[in-house]
């Protein structure tokens, strides 16, 4: 075989954070300007090990479906005809587009979203809106797909949305680590999180899993599996604080101390509110969980102290996912297990304790240096804030002005009409799938179609892509210059270039400053993307003494030391009177008055259980009799990568179904089969597992949609089945939908 | 001296990292050859369920069978180390020859998609090695569940399992593996999995 060596290859450091949940370092090495293979962290442990997603990063460079020029559309939109056009016809007329529909309708008929898909943080949203902001405005988004539930309930329960978990090495002093609907094995939810998981477990840590799937976190690192039927969380947690508040485990001096409104809540608990206690049977009945299982989860967790509860955002992703996170954050004040090592305050899991090390300030500094400056968005000035929105969030953040991201599909087909603020004309989609990862694809095919122009600047020909008017090829991170800071680790460093970008395609600074130009717009940007790192970088070595721009470079990260894990609010508890919680109690806020004060019975002050609809007890369970979830795929970050044979090759699309399920419809593993509801249909074969509970199915979500000309998806996109509404805090409701499955007859 | 591979069996979360690791640094191409494999290993019913998962390439055996199989000679055992090596040149390919496949108990050898293609397989990362480095796989395993050494400075470090689930040890190639198994019946389940 033909001999690579190694010691011939130039070696560049860079990052990888591919929106997969983790961030982590590659070395690759190139030659002639080629990358030819990957090697990760060489420093001392803990290294940032990259999964498989990272390692075949160089197929995903050279991917022969890599888009390298600018396309204009030839066909129908959504035929995927295109014919190549320079990149001055393709600026130009979206120049055009952008100004023609901006002098006919208003700015905030431009609408622009961004995912974190190979966005680091000069090639970012930021980088967009600095150019929309400068242009006359834009209609931007609110609310996180992945988390908004987590980081609502977070915000009223704690008064932040910096909170996160603790750092990630603290697992190795929890008692009892409890994974609710968390799957970090596959999810990363911060680089190393398995690998101290598992450490725990060597270390005598009990481990105990809540979930509908025997996920392979369930399989490696727990001791018990409960599953769980999805959307009954909240109720679980509630007759938990029940076993709890009836057999006086709670921590009374905790509560006493640091928190507002468990009386409120414990007459809810009770049944004082409204005649219904919320025993473990009551549970029971909802959830499918043993009343005794809940009573002994209820009773480890109240008494193994320290004790650490995961609440995974997967169960905040459905109807009324912010009481789930609300109830979870509750009992882990119940328990007393904020602010102390080995616990953890169950709010914004994979937020990452990058997040807690801002306490420091300096990842504020970090970010704050390294992000392209704004002016205001023009659409946002003086527009009042949301009715239901958080005081502390940014007065942008909670404009009227703005859409929820969930929401984008019905936003565009109803506009002023549906009470929406404008009527969107134009829509501008970087570096994510949405047609794919938004909820109710037929729905957003619609929107697609009602637009006026639709561009999409993106590194494949993705399901989305196919709609748009013009495409415009981005490079990846390997080839551009960007600067990262780790939100789950404790590190910052360079994305170094690696290569020159392929083809014609360009970074998003690139095509903001060329676009820029041909808006008329002249102080977008007069530096190149390494003028910009070396700055920041330079900026924060003369002010911070952190490393320079040349041995940042040549190290390629620089690792925050702790002499001991940090832990979440561990001041506010150690030192309360001088460390308030900011909440308007300064307290944590297990009853909130400003939640009160909206007076909305959906959303209650007190954490409650909320039925969601497309429950079992819903009427349409008759014909739809499935509980549909859309979990995360290990060789996907979300829609990403789905394309590469190396990952495609390991794992097959399939739709988990239980045997008794599919026995009673007559199907094997392998089968063809039809899932379906009032939203659409796709064919997908069957896997047919024990780890997966009866009565539930999942497709995991970020396969790319593919309609036959039936329109029904052969792709296996979960989201030709989901609704697209959110829960009354914003949430993204992926995982409340109910289907039917049948054998497809051969 | 006789290199080998330690397996953690009880933290490989089935990720396939070193899978695809290995196929960036050997470029070796999506399909049929893959010198590491992963298997997921079920059994039991809802909810009583175990699962694990096999990592498995070329265990290097002392007695390799591959090696007096091959007709051509193009399989040796290397002195100095034990390390099994192909030359794919003298190589008969698959379309002619796959006594090296059927020789071995755990489908080691492995052919890629070509016409006639030769065996490719894991060689070790004996160019990592020569330069003082732990083979591709080691250095990707994001759970730190793989070791490579001498097999006394494994048995001394790690134990003297030879066998786990989905894994059985043949007493006529002597695979120079040591494992930590994952659970405490698994000599029994090994067998009972082994029919897969």
């Amino acid at each position: 075989m033909t001999s690579r060596r190694a010691n011939e290859d130039q070696v560049v450091y860079t990052i990888c954070d591919s929106h997969c949940g983790g961030s982590c370092v590659i070395r690759v090495h190139v030659r002639e300007n080629k990358i030819v293979r990957l090697e990760t962290d060489d420093a001392e442990e803990p290294q940032l090990r990259a999964c498989a997603r990272g390692r075949a990063y160089r197929q995903r460079v050279y991917a022969p479906d890599r888009l390298l020029y600018p396309l204009k559309r030839s066909g129908a939109r959504g035929s995927g005809e295109f014919t190549r056009v320079s990149w001055d016809e393709a600026l130009d007329t979206i120049a055009g587009e952008m100004k023609r529909v901006r002098d006919t309708y208003g700015p905030a008929s431009i609408l622009f979203f961004c995912s974190m898909a190979d966005a680091h943080s000069l090639h970012h949203e930021r980088t967009i809106n600095r150019l929309l902001c400068q242009f006359g405005g834009y209609t931007a988004p609110w609310g996180s797909i992945s988390t908004e539930g987590a980081i609502f309930a977070t915000g009223v329960t704690y008064g932040t949305l910096r909170v996160s978990e603790s750092m990630l090495e603290d697992f190795l002093n929890s008692r009892l680590i409890i994974m609710w609907g968390w799957n970090p094995a596959v999810t990363i939810q911060g680089t190393n999180t398995s690998w101290y998981l598992a450490r725990a477990r060597e270390g005598g840590t009990k481990i105990i899993s809540v979930d509908p799937r025997y996920t392979d976190s369930t399989a490696l690192f727990a001791d018990q599996w409960i599953p769980i039927r999805p959307g009954t969380d909240a109720a679980v947690l509630i007759a938990m604080a029940n076993v709890i508040i009836r057999e006086d485990l709670q921590d009374q001096y905790f509560l006493d101390t640091y928190t507002v409104g468990f009386d409120k809540f414990r007459d809810y608990v009770l049944g004082l509110e409204d005649g219904v206690e919320k025993t473990p049977d009551w549970a029971q009945a909802i959830s499918g969980i043993p009343a005794a299982t809940i009573t002994n989860l209820a009773r480890e967790y109240a008494t193994m102290k320290p004790a650490a509860l995961m609440p995974g955002a997967a169960a905040g992703r459905s109807a009324y996912g912010e009481q789930y996170h609300r109830a979870a954050s509750t009992l882990a004040a119940m328990t007393g297990n904020i602010g102390i090592h080995g616990g953890g305050c169950a709010a914004v899991v994979g937020g990452g304790p990058g997040a807690m090390w801002a306490e420091a300030s300096l990842i504020k500094a970090l970010r704050g240096t390294a992000r392209i400056k704004s002016p205001p968005n023009p659409v946002e000035d003086g527009v009042p804030p949301r009715r239901v929105t958080l005081s502390h969030r940014s007065s942008s953040v909670s404009s009227s002005a703005r859409v929820n991201v969930s929401l984008f599909a019905d936003a565009i087909l109803k506009g002023k009409s549906g009470g929406y603020p404008a009527d969107y004309k134009f829509l501008w989609l970087s570096n994510n799938n949405y047609l794919n990862q938004l909820a109710d694809v037929n729905k957003t095919v619609k929107a697609f179609q009602k637009l006026e122009f639709l561009l999409v600047t993106e590194q494949f020909m993705t399901a989305t892509a196919k709609y748009a008017d013009i495409v415009l090829p981005v490079c990846t991170y390997m080839e551009r210059n960007d600067f990262y800071i780790s939100l789950s680790s404790s590190f910052y460093g360079l994305v170094n270039k690696v290569i020159e970008p392929l083809g014609e395609s360009r970074s998003q600074l690139q095509i903001c400053t060329a676009l820029a130009s041909k808006l008329g717009i002249k102080d977008y940007n007069d530096k190149s993307d390494e003028e910009w790192v070396r700055s920041v970088v330079t900026t924060l070595s003369k002010e911070r003494g952190l490393p320079d721009y040349d041995s940042l470079k040549k190290n390629g990260i620089h690792r925050q030391k702790h002499d001991e894990p940090i832990v979440a609010f561990r001041k506010e508890i150690e030192d309360p009177k001088h460390n308030p919680f900011p909440t308007p109690s300064g307290k944590i806020e297990i009853y909130s008055q400003s939640m009160a004060e909206w007076n909305d019975p959906l959303l209650p002050p007190i954490p409650k259980y909320i039925e969601s609809w497309e429950s079992l007890n819903d009427p349409l369970a008759e014909k739809y009799p499935l509980q549909l979830i859309t979990t995360h795929f290990r060789r996907r970050a979300h829609s990403q990568f789905d394309n590469l044979p190396w990952l495609r090759e390991q794992q097959s699309q399939m739709i988990m179904i239980n045997s008794i399920d599919a026995e009673s419809r007559g199907i094997k593993h392998g089968d063809l089969v039809r899932v379906f509801n009032d939203r659409g249909e796709m064919m997908i074969s069957a896997d047919v597992t024990e780890r997966i509970m009866p009565g539930v199915v999942d497709i995991p979500q970020g396969a790319w949609y593919h309609p036959d000309e039936k329109g029904v998806d052969r792709g296996g996109c979960a989201n030709v089945l989901t609704k697209n509404v959110t829960s009354p805090a914003g949430a993204f409701t992926s995982n409340t939908s109910l289907v039917q499955v049948e054998k497809v007859k051969s | 001296m006789q290199l080998g591979f330690y397996f953690d069996q009880t933290r490989c979360t089935g990720c396939f990292t070193c899978v695809v690791a290995c196929k960036d640094w050997h470029d070796v191409p999506a399909g049929p050859s893959s010198w590491i494999r992963v298997f997921p290993l079920e059994r039991g019913k809802y909810p009583d369920l175990f699962v694990a998962f096999l990592r498995t390439s070329c265990y290097h055996c002392l007695k390799p069978a591959c090696v007096s199989a091959c007709p051509a000679s193009a399989i040796t055992k290397r002195k100095q180390d034990g390390i099994v090596i192909v030359d794919r040149e003298q190589c008969l390919g698959k379309d002619s020859c796959r006594s090296c496949l059927e020789s071995c108990p755990y489908d080691a050898p492995q052919f890629g998609d070509g016409e006639n293609a030769s065996m490719e397989k894991c060689d070790f990362c004996e160019e990592r090695l020569a330069e003082g480095q732990t083979p591709i796989c080691v250095e990707a395993c994001p759970m730190r569940a793989l070791d490579v050494g001498p097999m006394e400075e494994l048995i001394a470090k790690y134990g003297t399992a030879r066998e786990t689930i989905g894994f059985v040890y043949s007493e006529d190639c002597i695979p120079s593996m040591i494992f930590k198994p994952k659970g405490e019946d698994s000599k029994r389940l090994a067998r009972q999995e082994n029919t897969r």
